[in-house]
């Protein structure tokens, strides 16, 4: 038996040519496991979390405003997007001149760095962003990585809803100011960490 | 500046300003190799999370950290058909020199107008916090230079209209 | 230079250093005018003999509307025979010139418009046709004229560009002239947009006598039925109207407004060309001004071995 014969259509056409061999070797480094990476997220249930946002809101109505922050930012909900929704009603109720102090008093606390770094967390998590776009234009700029790891590791680009819709100026300069704010008395060592961790709210 | 403007600017320039901590970086797929890997997206594990900075939804602005790159891409405000016809003019203008720019990108990132790659070479021969002040200030002007444009060219169709009309009358 | 002349500078130009009493000499040169018209300046005999020769792309669709008969008047002693490979030709002797310094100068300019005297009979048959229907329209009222009178005159197609052509109509209280203009690139389309935007505003807004100015990317009514009018709707063609009211019609006018309304197509693009170089050396200059900023991210430079011209080296001091 020739060679020739073993041919099949798909080996006849040219579209092997473009199989990214690198992503089937498991050893490759385009197949690193990310999920090393990620720190253990809290155990967090959806019950627990409609009970925290029923929670903030109640403090809230109050007045309570810092605490309701306070509240949002100790329990980070991680891959949720009900809670950043919450977050944002937070945030937009509280005024520009209550901004800072309250920051001040959050970033003095005990942990109260690491609250600033949920808190900027939400604040990029927020920003409005054509997700669908985004992501095909980095796909198709980089090179067909493998779908797997692309899922768990960039999946901050998701879109959120509520968000993209919602997105008009208003709310984004409080956004905004929000950012200036934290950064002002977090230092951009809290926008490094919330590019580089893993936990994505 | 107007009121919104600001603190778009300084959130940009915080961000960029904390994405380019860069260093040298082998790829890890081609020995002897060194590629942005922002755009090589070849190792999941040395790529950050992407930030998006918005304005509004016609304005704003992705920076997609990397351990040795970082990519910065504008969507700049485009309001109507003149706007749009003179910003894609303009960056097609700056594309085409992107060798004299050194940090530009040849091509923007899909979904927006202009994009800027910086690499750790980039860093090690210029100052960084001049390069920040490169972006915020090419962001500002860019906005102030469309809306010129514009004007001008209302102001000189208004003007030759006026001008062929008047011996009519 | 906002408006565009009427008259052939260079004709003009040639002319008048010939009539001057400048010694003789031998001329043949070809010039071009805007929508692909060119003359042919020549001292074919003697050089004292010059002769004028002039191309239309229309010429034959403006024999139909009378341009011979336009011509004639214009030129009168001067026709002869059209030299070969153009329409129409004048010859001018040095030897019998006007003796009167004026006259030279009249005669100067009169050739010096000859494009605009040949493009000038549709115009000028429209407004005779005009004249007519206001005369005729003025013995009904408005409702029981017949329909000649109300429909107006045929509509006079001149195809003066490849793709792009005037069309003039007449009625018994207007004369209606359409330029349709094709717009190949995006750029051109939007900023011939704006221009046109302001032409039809500025009636609005400044100059109330001015002729009325429609635009619209599909062809007008009254083109309606018109042979080679093309139906495409690509966006790439549009129609200019220009309504000329009684006003603009008095026949003491006539000269001024055909001459200027005939710049139209040529005035428009050549600013849409202007502001499209002044965008572009603005963006230039930007540009440099960018790379300016750039440059200043470079730590300053250590001394720098550089050459000279000559080859020497030399390091610049601090």
């Amino acid at each position: 038996m020739s060679i020739i014969q073993q041919h099949t259509s798909a080996s006849l056409s040219d579209a092997w040519r473009t199989i990214n061999i690198d992503a089937l070797d498991p050893d490759s480094s385009q197949n690193f496991d990310t999920t090393s990476l990620h720190p253990p997220l809290p155990e967090i249930n959806e019950a627990d979390v409609r009970q925290l946002n029923a929670q903030v809101r109640q403090l809230l109505r109050g007045g309570d405003a810092e605490g309701a922050l306070r509240g949002c930012l100790e329990t980070p909900v991680y891959n949720g997007s009900e809670s950043a929704k919450t977050v944002t009603e937070v945030l937009q109720s509280i005024k520009a001149s209550d901004m800072s102090p309250m920051l001040e008093r959050i970033h003095q606390s005990p942990g109260g760095s690491e609250l600033l770094d949920v808190l900027i967390k939400y604040l990029y998590a927020w920003q409005p962003l054509p997700a669908p776009v985004v992501l095909l234009g980095w796909r198709e700029a980089g090179h067909r990585v493998p779908l797997t790891p692309q899922q768990t590791g960039f999946s901050q680009v998701g879109s959120r809803p509520g968000s993209t819709n919602e997105s008009t100026g208003a709310a984004m300069s409080v956004i905004l100011s929000w950012h200036e704010k934290v950064i002002d008395i977090a230092g951009l060592g809290s926008i490094g960490r919330c590019m580089t961790d893993w936990r994505k709210v | 500046m107007s009121q919104s403007l600001r603190p778009y600017l300084k959130c940009v320039r915080s961000s960029v300003t904390a994405a380019l901590c860069l260093a040298n970086f082998a790829s890890q797929t081609s020995e002897r190799h060194n590629v942005p890997e922002v755009e090589a997206q070849s190792s999941p594990e040395v790529l950050l999370n992407p930030l998006v900075i918005a304005r509004n939804e016609n304005e704003r602005v992705l920076i997609e950290p990397s351990v040795n790159s970082v990519r910065i891409s504008i969507k700049i405000k485009q309001a109507d058909e003149i706007e749009n016809i003179l910003v894609h003019k303009f960056t097609r203008f700056l594309t085409q020199r992107a060798e004299a720019f050194f940090i530009l990108r040849r091509k923007p990132v899909k979904g927006y107008d202009i994009s800027f790659l910086i690499t750790n070479f980039h860093t090690e021969e210029m100052l960084k916090h001049k390069l920040v002040d490169f972006i915020i200030q090419f962001m500002e002007e860019v906005d102030k230079e469309i809306s010129e444009m514009k004007l001008f060219l209302n102001a000189r169709a208004r003007f030759v209209a006026e001008s062929f009309l008047t011996p009519f009358d | 230079m906002l408006l565009l002349d009427y008259q052939n500078v260079l004709i003009q130009s040639v002319l008048t250093e010939r009539f001057s009493g400048a010694p003789p000499a031998s001329i043949d040169q070809t010039v071009s005018d805007f929508d692909g018209v060119t003359f042919h300046i020549s001292t074919p005999e003697t050089k004292t003999k010059i002769v004028v020769s002039i191309n239309i792309r229309c010429f034959k669709e403006l024999v139909q509307y009378g341009a011979e008969q336009v011509l004639q008047r214009e030129y009168d002693q001067y026709v002869i025979p059209p030299e070969i490979g153009y329409d129409f030709s004048i010859l001018v002797d040095l030897e019998n010139l006007p003796a009167e310094k004026e006259e030279r100068d009249e005669l100067i300019k009169k050739i010096s418009l000859m494009k605009r005297n040949a493009m000038a009979a549709p115009f000028e048959h429209a407004y005779e046709e005009y004249y007519k229907l206001k005369e005729a329209a003025s013995q009904y009222t408005s409702e029981e004229a017949p329909q000649g009178v109300r429909e107006g005159g045929d509509v006079m197609a001149i195809h003066y560009r490849e793709e792009e052509a005037i069309y003039v109509k007449a009625s018994h209280d207007r004369v209606t002239v359409i330029f349709s203009t094709v717009f190949r690139e995006e750029t051109d389309r939007i900023f011939g947009k704006v221009f046109i935007q302001e032409f039809v505003d500025a009636r609005r807004r400044a100059i109330q006598n001015a002729p009325q100015v429609l635009f619209r990317n599909d062809p007008p009514l009254e083109l309606q039925g018109v042979p080679g009018v093309q139906t495409s709707t690509s966006g790439e063609v549009g129609y200019v109207t220009f309504v000329l009211f009684p006003r603009h019609l008095t026949p003491q006018r006539m000269p001024d407004v055909i001459s200027h309304i005939q710049t139209f197509r040529d005035y428009f693009h050549y600013h849409i060309k202007a502001s499209k170089a002044y965008i572009h050396s603005r963006m230039r200059r930007r540009t440099a001004d960018f790379l300016q900023v750039l440059r200043r991210a470079r730590p300053e430079n250590e001394e720098k071995e550089r050459k000279t011209a000559s080859g020497r080296t030399f390091k610049v001091q601090g």
